[in-house]
Order: C-alpha cells, then sequence, then structure tokens
C-alpha cells in the first residue's frame, strides 16, 4: 500500500502539494497536462526526490528509506529511464537474474520472444515501443507486488499500447492482492484499467473518483445560453464559454437527464475530466 | 550487490573495441619495453574503465531507473569502489603475466617474485585516482567532472610547486627524504601505500555515500 500524506515540493514557482493512497489490490491512475506534478508525485513515492514536506510511505517504510528486499517487491517502468542502451536484452536477463531472487526467466524468455525483443541485439538499436515493452516486462517479471509506471504507453503506437495493456491485465489476473499506480495522457489507456482515477492540476489533487463513477455519472452537458440561464447549476462542476452557448461538466448525469429531458448531453470521458476540470471557467 | 557487479561488468564489456585497443597497445609496449610499465598501465586503463560505469549510469537518466532497483544509494556507491578494486586488481593480474612471459622469454634477469612488493603497490597508487574520480563524477556528472579534476590537479600541482619553493632553502631536507624512502623495505613502502589508499578510499567513500544521498534524479 502506498500512502502520500501531504506532500509538498517546491521547485521554483510550481508548488506541488498532494494527498493519495493506492490501497493493495486496485489500479489507480493519474492524469493531469504537462507539468501539473505526476511524475514528480511518482519520484517521490519512488525515494527518487526528497519532500519537503509531508510523508510518503509504501508498504508502512518512508520511500526514501526503502531497503533492497523492499524495493523488490516493486516493479517500476519510467517513461524516461530504463536499463542502458548499451546492454542487449541477453544482459538484462542476467542482471535481472541476480537482483531478484523472485525473477521468472522463462517468463520473460517467452514474452520477450513474443513481442519481437532481440535477445541480442542492443537497447539503443530498439524502437520506442520496443524499449517499452521490455521496460514492462522488466518491471513484472519478478513478480512484483505493486507495478509504479510512469507513462509505459507514451508515444506508442496502437498496437504497441494494446501489448502493453496486455501485459498488464495479465499481471493482474495472475494475484488480485497485486497493484499498478500508473499515470498516463491516453485516456482510453486508464479508462480501459484503472479502477480509481487522481486528477492532478498545478500541483493539487483537482478530483478523485472511481473510473466506473467517471463513465456512469459525469457528462457534458451543451447548453445555450438561454437554456444555460434557466438551469439548474447547483451540480455543474465546471463549465466553459463556448460559441454556441455553454459547455457544463457534472457529474450528476442522472439529474439533468430527468429534469431537463431536451438537454443536450454527452457522457463523460477521462478526456473531458482533463479539459473541463482542469482549463474551464 | 552482484547485480550492480554483473551490470557493470557487461557495460564494460559492450565497450569490445575500446578494450580490444587498450589490449593490442599493451602487447605492443610488452614487445617493444622492457619494465613493469605495463602493468601500471593496465591497471590505470581498468581503474579508469572502471569509474566510467558511472557514466553509463548516468546516461539518458538511467539513473532515476537504476535507484528503483534493489538496492539502496549506500550499496550502489560501495558496488562501485568494489569494482574498480577488482578492475584494478584484474588488469594488475594480466599486466603480471604479460610482464612474467616476456621476462621468461627474454630470459631477463631477477625474478617477478623479487619485484612483487613494487609491483604490487601500483595497485593502491592507481586506486587513489579512483578514489578522487568517483566522489567528483558522481558530484558533477561526466562532463563537469573532468573540469573539477583539471581544476584538483591544477591545485595540487601549485602545492606542490608551492611546497618545494617553500622548502628550496633546505635541499638536505628532501635528499634526506628520499634517502629514508630508498632505504625502507619494499614491503613497508606497499603496506605503508595500503594503508594511505585504505584511508583515502574510505573518506572518499563516505563522501561519495553523502553526494548520492543529498542528490534527486
Amino acid at each position: 500500500m502506498i500512502k502520500v500524506d501531504r506532500l509538498v515540493k517546491n521547485y521554483g514557482d510550481f508548488h506541488l502539494n498532494v494527498s493519495l493512497e493506492i490501497p493493495d489490490g486496485t489500479v489507480t491512475g493519474i492524469v493531469g497536462k504537462n507539468g501539473a506534478g505526476k511524475s514528480t508525485t511518482i519520484k517521490a513515492i519512488l525515494g527518487l526526490i526528497q519532500p519537503d514536506g509531508g510523508s510518503v510511505t509504501v508498504n508502512g517504510r518512508e520511500a526514501s528509506r526503502l531497503t533492497g528486499a523492499e524495493k523488490a517487491k516493486l516493479g517500476v517502468a519510467l517513461s524516461d529511464s530504463g536499463f542502458s542502451s548499451y546492454l542487449r536484452v541477453e544482459d538484462v536477463i542476467c542482471i535481472l537474474r541476480k537482483l531478484y531472487p523472485t525473477f521468472d526467466e522463462a517468463f520473460f524468455r517467452s514474452s520477450c520472444t513474443l513481442q519481437g525483443l532481440a535477445f541480442n541485439k542492443q537497447i539503443k538499436d530498439f524502437s520506442t515501443g520496443m524499449r517499452a515493452k521490455l521496460r514492462v516486462l522488466a518491471a513484472i517479471s519478478h513478480r512484483a507486488e505493486m507495478l509504479i509506471m510512469d507513462e509505459p504507453t507514451a508515444g506508442l503506437d496502437v498496437e504497441a499500447r494494446n501489448d502493453i495493456l496486455d501485459l498488464l491485465r495479465q499481471y493482474l489476473l495472475e494475484n488480485d492482492r497485486r497493484s499498478i499506480l500508473l499515470t498516463s495522457h491516453i485516456s482510453s489507456d486508464l479508462e480501459s484499467l484503472c479502477d480509481d482515477i487522481y486528477l492532478i492540476h498545478d500541483g493539487k489533487i483537482a478530483l478523485h473518483e472511481d473510473t466506473d463513477r467517471v463513465l456512469s455519472h459525469y457528462a457534458i452537458l451543451k447548453l445555450s445560453e438561454e437554456a444555460y440561464e434557466t438551469l439548474d447549476r447547483r451540480y455543474l462542476l465546471s463549465t466553459k464559454k463556448e460559441s454556441f452557448g455553454y459547455r457544463c461538466f457534472t457529474n450528476e448525469k442522472q439529474f439533468y437527464a430527468e429534469n431537463y429531458p431536451g438537454i443536450v448531453m454527452e457522457n463523460g470521458s477521462i478526456d473531458d475530466l482533463i479539459l473541463m476540470m482542469t482549463g474551464g471557467k | 550487490m552482484l547485480g550492480l557487479i554483473e551490470k557493470d561488468l557487461r557495460l564494460t564489456l559492450a565497450r569490445k573495441q575500446t578494450l580490444f585497443i587498450f589490449l593490442a597497445v599493451a602487447l605492443v609496449m610488452r614487445l617493444s619495453m622492457d619494465g613493469p610499465f605495463l602493468i601500471g598501465y593496465l591497471t590505470m586503463l581498468a581503474t579508469i574503465v572502471a569509474v566510467g560505469t558511472i557514466s553509463f549510469d548516468e546516461y539518458d537518466n538511467g539513473f532515476a531507473f537504476l535507484l528503483t532497483l534493489p538496492f539502496d544509494r549506500k550499496t550502489y556507491v560501495r558496488e562501485k569502489y568494489l569494482f574498480c578494486l577488482l578492475m584494478a586488481a584484474a588488469a594488475w593480474c594480466l599486466g603480471a603475466v604479460l610482464y612474467g612471459v616476456g621476462n621468461s622469454l627474454r630470459h631477463s634477469a631477477g625474478s617477478l617474485c623479487d619485484e612483487l612488493p613494487m609491483l604490487l603497490a601500483m595497485i593502491p597508487v592507481m586506486y587513489l585516482s579512483a578514489a578522487v574520480m568517483i566522489p567528483l563524477q558522481l558530484k558533477f556528472g561526466s562532463e563537469k567532472s573532468r573540469i573539477a579534476l583539471f581544476i584538483l590537479f591544477g591545485l595540487a600541482a601549485i602545492l606542490l610547486v608551492g611546497v618545494r619553493q617553500g622548502i628550496g632553502g633546505s635541499a638536505p631536507g628532501m635528499a634526506g627524504l628520499t634517502e629514508t624512502l630508498e632505504s625502507m623495505s619494499p614491503l613497508v613502502i606497499l603496506f605503508v601505500l595500503a594503508a594511505v589508499c585504505a584511508l583515502t578510499a574510505y573518506a572518499s567513500y563516505r563522501w561519495s555515500v553523502r553526494i548520492m544521498e543529498k542528490k534527486e534524479y
């Protein structure tokens, strides 16, 4: 279990101040615009940066003081960092074998073959998609209890993204106590995988909600100026002026569907959540 | 720790061309030169190559991922010092074998055993350079650490010249020191060097741990 309690981190004008909790057996997504603080939060959880305030604990231990054995229970894939690109997959296997007593070499080898990762090619000669697959495979092949992934599907084509999501689903299916914490810009990835979503905006948690609830209760209302004036606005989370009138975001779709039958309404998505909760006025 | 050594060994072996050139030069040196210079040359190169693995770790923001692997920052630093020592020792052995084989082929006088203490002294001497380079590289990164190293050696040179000029009037003092060193047994010199090296390496290790523990990635 990961607990981030009033984590504060300051970089010049940027101030991060977030609290979040990732219980065992859940898949949690962190979404937000570039520079919102997603990667900083992940780095704090991994003990790569020192918080200026608050605390980050992983399975009860302060993140920056995790022992090797405690780190072995985590599988990590970062978007901009991995094994040296001068190593080959064969080298990575030998290193993982020595680092993790629980490393499942047979699974790793068969998955690499399945994903078309050449064993004797240096990582620098791999495509972006191949590198991403290797990072995810390295993270899941030692039976980690929790995966922490920063943008695991960034910059990948649909096929490569699906392959990675399939690997993560397979990882989850093997043990229902396993958890994943991931950040992503691609809402469809999060919608299909996450149990709950944290939206970070300007270094703060703007919203925390179950994914199912976002998809079932949240909606975009498209209103003319007249319709907007007569609307009960108690359940509007954000409103944006458009050329046709107003675009409103609500978390009570049913209320507006029942009370305003003629209203133009679109089901909410995580993209809408990001756009309306971080850009609306 | 073993995983880190495996990683560094594999990163070193990934530089096949560089290693091949180093070995080729060593062989040419052995064929064309007398004396144990070759052993020092190989030991020094191995030390530089070993310290250079930090650059590989640093390359492409590699530290961020590396430090999520199952070891703490102190273990990372400890492994670097151990890896440098292992590389220096392995290169020394290779140099000693080449030197010994060359001597026996040339039927040169004197056995390797007689020279052993002085030859072994090359390991602590070369390892001292690693003890200087590791914290600099961790603190400043591979590019800036070169500048830092130049500045450090420049300051050391100025200091030496200053000391020499300062005691210029008492040349007998220097001569006395030289005489004392020459009269000392090679074994004593080896132990003194090893002790100085161990103390310096320990101080350097402590400094490196502090650098690593403060760094953010």
